[in-house]
């Protein structure tokens, strides 16, 4: 990786065009922080601009559904089984497709494909958006504490991300997410969306932290024997300085690109868990489950494959390709 | 002599007649006027003629000998041992390599006729009290390594059936002769290995009796079961005879890879002039594990090499039955049969004690709907009826008719003004979760709030036979293992039979006009109880109403273009392997 | 380093112990009694209290904790519902199979491995090679090309790329045989051709990983001065990359492969169920849902081996490699 070469090719920049403007023939050269270095190179790169747009494009969609669902009429719970035929197909081409159903129908139930999958991506972003977050959050703190402390905090953290790792997650997820909800709601009451979701990212939380910190701690190893945490460290400076102060600013480039690697990851895996059923319960409308249930009807209604295949690729291609422009942006050596 | 020993004096059997307003066919009630499903009535028998019980089975029309049927199947057989066998691919496995006392001779349309097989005739009923029973065995019978079968080995078979070890079977013979649900307390079969459980004797080598303290009528029913399979004492190898039995019938196993395959072989040693029902056309039948049921039909649609006389035992799913239905060469390799395994809307009447609610509820129901959701009318047919149609006796009758669609409006004026909430427990799997999507919003358009508690599939069942269970409704399955109402109504509507758990009455009834009514109909002789049952049938749904019958599921099973002979078992709606052969 | 080697070990054992009393644990979670699987139809909960006496269910879990552990190092008495005496490595007997577990165990673990492997090589080839083609002509088609061909592998999700391979090779085309298991030995070419849909479907999924990792690991040892100073002396260029390059790049490669491998064979979940092949996943998936605890314990234990087992390899891989990594 990079980080030994991070702080200086800062200090490099920042001599050339340091603090206040300095007149150097005529021109004005204003200083610049590495977070605006990287926003100038994201800005350039023509495939991070394409799929960042598409992301908050997306995300705007995820965010306005309840708005979406209200314009366009009809609600994700909504059946229109007339519009079936005796084999529970949905009647017409490209599955029911329809000025009234953009998407079409879903078989069986016959409920409307555009809204649940708008609202489905909502689920489905909102759980990855949060694991995400938790679990860099929480990898961070580990992997700095074990990684500078060292000594037994180094190894009682090792091991437990040891045994995190080694714990097969989806068998795990098996067993427990299904049965989360009986012991914390009677046998007679519903278990709200928000719960469920809430258990997702629970699970994901206690197996996802692991990885993080693992990828932090080497980071923080290799810092802290660095000139600058010495003479920090030789001048005085409390542990919370030098976590907050020294070794963080160094660490960002490589937390955020994993976040940012992250999230696909999380919108892939929460698809999986759906694919085994125990994702989001129905009724509440998921990507993952409307995938794994329309395999089944690809030879006789490819469209219903299609429309949320479809999405849910587009959806992880581009948070991939930003977070490869943004590693990219964020290491200037690797330049186009 | 009481009258009806006469009967009985003569040795000819008692005849179940199958008249009694049997022989119309019923529509499925979605009547679009659609020819996918027209439900033939079963007309069973009690074979009267002896010569019905003797072999050779009449040979198939076109069948040729040779070649291998390969059956797909997603999980593996769970038992081959005989006395382990219920679930259905076990049961439609082990006529192959098992025979038993009696066995059906099953037409594949709707005919069923009961025959002896290893005995001479379906069962003489010595008293006429239906407490003592006696078989004459056949001559010529052998394992297969050429041990001839008497009365002793299938007294043995019947004898280890006690044994606790040997679990998931059916336990009709073992309750019957020892007069209590803890039979195997009743006599130890490990201490007693050298005698047999009371009441099993066999006076010769060829003779087989049973004496019951209590009348059971349907012996010659629990009799096809294949607990009644013989076992050679010296080669009982108790918990592990279960991977290789040895064969009675026409095919022996050789290879037995669990959740892999399994593979049967010819046995020479089987005579076709003593068996009445089977045939041994194939060299080889394979029994292939693993794939999914989208991947196993998609296969024998493919029709690839040996794929061509394979058979899908899973069934077409929802999702493939549209491109079957619309292809005229796919629908003639489909078996389309409705099966015995009938599902209702159980209610919790502990919890849900209002009648007129119950009433609501049956009105209120979308049948078409709830077919459509389920795939179709080649995955489901609508009912109306506790006993599903094919059952002895069957009449069609609507206590509470609610149109195609539900009637709505009959429902709220019922529920007058009133919204109750009810809890419906539903399997967390996805057609569990489904099928919950479905009647939710279709109870609510009555008035009913729904509330939907997913339960972990696998648990389900055994939650909902709780007396406790917290639950107001649950979707129950039931199908009888032989097609009289004796093994449905009292199993599923008797209150005297409520325990704390492990309850098939789960809608938890008790009422002690209809215990009266089993009672009665019980002691009848067998001929005259079919008409009665489906008028108790009936007169349960009008004055209790403890369910809402919903659907009968219907057997879509597709086979290879060179796999002949196939047909859905009229008793427990699975395909049957008797009259397989492989197109030459 | 022999030091080091016994740490890691001894922390290894551990973790495997941690592994092996979570699954226990977890296993109390589910709602499922096995026991009742037994019964289909006509229950009796007086027989079934019998038959979990004789398994040892109404045990104090502690207790059946140990003997499962004892049965690993030492073997035990199951009794005769089970089949009697289990010799050490004894992985207990599974009610719902009727098998011994260790029966099991050895049937589905080649075929998980028979998937892994194979796969794992094609997924670095082809990751490495993409990612070597890239950081060679960075910045020309080339490179976007590639790196947007791994990248599409790797936003597909796998269940929907096996679904589509199926249907395209196997079911329309009749090109790929139907997915199954042969035994290596017994007919390598009907076991390549029952599994190749399952490596190609992996390889593109995973291969991106390694197309990214190697092409920034090669365009950062491509900018070290002794790539510049064998330039300069006249080295050839494909020995500038193939000796030089290749070999500072490799290492971080391989030890991250080692660890998804082990990973990997861990867990196939998804693949064994999509081409419908029975590995060691799907059969730990069945035996959860089943509630099959001797199972679910022996498949986790197996998957937490060669997790912690790569983990192993790949510190005494650092170790061997940088010196200050042992003094820690």
């Amino acid at each position: 990786m990079n980080a030994t070469r991070g702080p200086e090719r800062q200090l490099e920049e920042a001599t050339l065009s340091s603090g206040p403007s300095e007149n150097r023939g005529g021109t004005t050269v204003a200083g610049r922080s590495p977070a605006q270095l990287t926003w100038l190179r994201l800005r350039r790169d023509r495939t991070a601009v394409i799929s960042g747009v598409t992301l908050v494009v997306l995300l705007v969609i995820a965010l306005a559904a309840p708005l979406i669902e209200w314009m366009y009429g009809i609600g994700p719970q909504d059946q229109f089984q007339h519009a079936l035929d005796r084999y529970g197909m949905p009647v017409g081409p490209g599955g029911g497709v329809s000025g009234e159903h953009w998407f079409g129908l879903e078989p069986g139930l016959g409920r409307d494909i555009f809204i649940r999958m708008t609202a489905g991506m909502r689920t489905s972003l909102l759980i990855a958006f949060a694991a995400a977050t938790i679990t860099s959050a929480l990898g961070v703190v580990a992997g700095t504490l074990a990684g500078y402390v060292g000594g037994w905090l180094d190894s009682v953290i090792g091991w437990f991300i040891d045994v995190a790792l080694a714990l097969p997650f989806l068998i795990f997820a098996l067993a427990v997410v299904p049965t989360v909800s009986l012991r914390f709601y009677g046998p007679r009451e519903a278990v709200p969306a928000g719960f469920q979701v809430a258990v997702i990212i629970g699970i994901f939380a206690v197996f996802g932290w692991a990885g993080t910190a693992r990828l932090v701690r080497g980071q923080v190893v290799s810092l802290r024997e660095r000139e600058f945490v010495d003479a920090a460290r030789v001048s005085g400076a409390g542990l919370g300085h030098i976590l907050f102060r020294e070794l963080l600013p160094n660490l960002w480039a490589p937390i955020l690109v994993s976040f940012s690697l992250a999230l696909p990851a999380y919108i892939t895996a929460e698809a999986a868990l759906s694919f085994l059923g125990i994702g989001v319960l129905e009724p509440i409308p998921d990507l993952g489950r409307m995938i794994e249930r329309s395999l089944g009807y690809l030879q006789t209604d490819p469209a219903y494959v299609f429309f949320p295949g479809i999405t849910i690729f587009v959806v992880v291609f581009a948070f991939n390709l930003f977070g490869d422009a943004l590693r990219d942006a964020l290491d200037p050596r690797s330049t186009r | 002599m009481r009258p009806r020993t006469t009967l009985a004096a003569v040795g000819a059997l008692l005849l179940i007649t199958s008249s009694s307003g049997c022989s119309q066919d019923s529509q499925s009630s979605s009547a679009t006027g659609t020819n996918v499903m027209t439900i033939p009535t079963q007309t069973g028998v009690i074979a009267a003629n002896p010569g019905d019980s003797q072999g050779p089975a009449a040979e198939v029309p076109d069948a040729t000998n040779g070649g291998t049927i390969t059956i797909i199947r997603e999980s593996k057989i769970s038992h081959l041992d005989p006395p382990r066998v219920y679930s259905f691919a076990a049961l439609m496995n082990a006529p192959l390599y098992s025979r038993f006392l009696t066995t059906w001779k099953d037409d594949g349309k709707g005919d069923l006729t009961l025959v002896g097989d290893l005995a001479t005739t379906p069962g003489t009923n010595v008293n006429g009290d239906c407490r003592v029973w006696e078989y004459t065995i056949k001559d010529g019978l052998e394992f297969e390594d050429g041990q001839p079968i008497t009365s002793k080995e299938i007294a043995y078979g019947i004898a280890r059936s006690f044994d606790p070890d040997l679990t998931s079977g059916p336990t009709y013979l073992q309750e019957w002769l020892s007069g209590t649900p803890q039979y195997d307390t009743a006599w130890d079969f490990k201490a007693n290995k050298t005698s047999l459980p009371p009441g099993l004797t066999t006076p010769d080598a060829k003779t087989l009796r049973f004496q019951f303290a209590d009348p059971h009528c349907d012996l010659p029913f629990a009799a096809s079961l294949p607990t009644s399979a013989p076992v050679p004492a010296d080669k009982d190898t108790g918990v592990d005879y279960d991977t290789k039995p040895v064969s009675s019938g026409p095919y022996k196993i050789t290879e037995n890879t669990p959740g892999v395959q399994l593979v049967l072989e010819r046995n020479a040693n089987w005579d076709p002039a003593t068996d009445p029902v089977r045939h041994q056309y194939p060299d080889k039948f394979v029994w292939t594990f693993g794939p999914d049921p989208d991947a196993a039909a998609s296969r024998v649609i493919a029709d690839n090499g040996p794929d061509q006389s394979a058979v899908a035992w899973n069934g077409v799913p929802a999702s493939l039955v549209a491109k079957v239905a619309a292809d005229p060469a796919l629908q003639e390799r489909t078996l389309l049969s409705p099966t015995p395994s009938a599902n209702r809307l159980t209610i919790n009447t502990q919890r849900v004690t209002d009648l007129s609610v119950r009433q609501a509820l049956n009105y209120a129901i979308d049948r078409d709907g709830l077919v459509k959701a389920l795939g179709g009318e080649t995955v489901a047919s609508p009912t109306t009826t506790l006993m599903p149609p094919g059952t002895l006796g069957y009449r069609q009758y609507d206590a509470y008719p609610a149109g195609p669609n539900g009637n709505i409006d009959k429902a709220k004026e019922l529920l007058a003004g009133r919204t109750p909430e009810l809890v419906l427990g539903a399997a967390d799997d996805s057609s569990g979760q489904e099928v919950a999507t479905q009647l939710k919003a279709n109870l609510e358009k009555a008035g009913f709030t729904i509330t939907v508690k997913s339960i972990p599939a696998d648990s389900k069942l055994d939650e909902t036979k709780k007396k406790d269970n917290p639950w107001d409704l649950y979707v129950d399955s039931w199908a009888a293992d032989w097609p009289s109402g004796a093994a449905i109504l009292p199993v599923l509507f008797d209150g005297r039979t409520i325990r704390a758990d492990g309850n098939s009455n789960s809608s938890f009834v008790n009422s002690d006009a209809v215990n009266a009514e089993f009672d009665r109909i019980l002691a009848l002789d067998p001929d005259q109880q079919t008409s009665e049952w489906a008028a108790v049938d009936e007169q349960i749904m009008t004055e209790l109403a403890p369910a809402v019958p919903l659907y009968v599921d219907v057997a879509d099973n597709i086979h290879g273009s060179k796999a002949g002979g196939l047909f859905i078992s009229g008793i427990f709606g699975s395909p049957a392997f008797v009259n397989a052969y492989v197109k030459q | 380093m022999g030091r080091f080697l016994l740490r890691r070990s001894f922390s290894a054992l551990l973790t495997l112990l941690a592994v092996s009393v979570l699954t226990f644990l977890m296993f109390f979670v589910l709602p499922r009694d096995p026991v009742t699987g037994m019964c289909p139809k006509n229950c009796n909960p007086e027989r079934l209290e019998r038959v979990r006496q004789e398994l040892g269910l109404s045990d104090p879990k502690v207790e059946q904790y140990l003997g499962y552990i004892k049965g690993i190092f030492v073997g035990r008495d199951l009794g005769s519902a089970q089949g009697g005496y289990c010799d050490a490595p004894c992985l207990g007997y599974s009610y719902v199979n009727n098998e011994p577990v260790s029966a099991t165990i050895t049937r589905v673990l080649p075929v998980t491995i028979s998937i892994v492997v194979p796969a794992a090589i094609l997924w670095l080839s082809l990751g490495i090679g993409l990612g070597m083609v890239s950081a060679v002509h960075r910045g020309t088609w080339l490179d976007r090309a590639a790196i947007g061909f791994a990248l599409t592998g790797a936003s597909l999700q796998l269940y929907f790329v096996g679904g589509v391979l199926l249907l395209a090779f196997t079911y329309h085309w009749g090109i790929a045989p139907v997915p199954h298991y042969t035994p290596f030995l017994d007919n390598p070419v009907d076991w390549a051709g029952g599994l190749v849909l399952a490596w190609v479907a992996l390889a593109l999924l995973f291969s991106a990983i390694y197309a990214r990792l190697s092409r920034a690991q090669m365009l950062e040892t491509l900018s070290e001065d002794f790539i510049r100073t064998a330039r300069a002396k006249g080295v050839p260029r494909s020995q500038v990359y193939g000796r030089h390059a290749l070999r500072a790049a490799i290492t971080p490669l391989v030890t991250i492969a080692g660890l998804d491998i082990g990973a990997a064979l861990g867990g196939t979940v998804i693949t064994e169920i999509t081409f419908g092949l029975q590995g060691l996943g799907r059969t730990a998936v069945d035996a959860v849902r089943s509630g099959d605890l001797p199972t679910i314990m022996a498949t986790v234990l197996v998957a937490a081996f060669f997790i912690v087992t790569a983990n192993l390899v790949v510190d005494l891989l650092y170790a061997a490699i940088d010196p200050r990594v042992r003094l820690k």
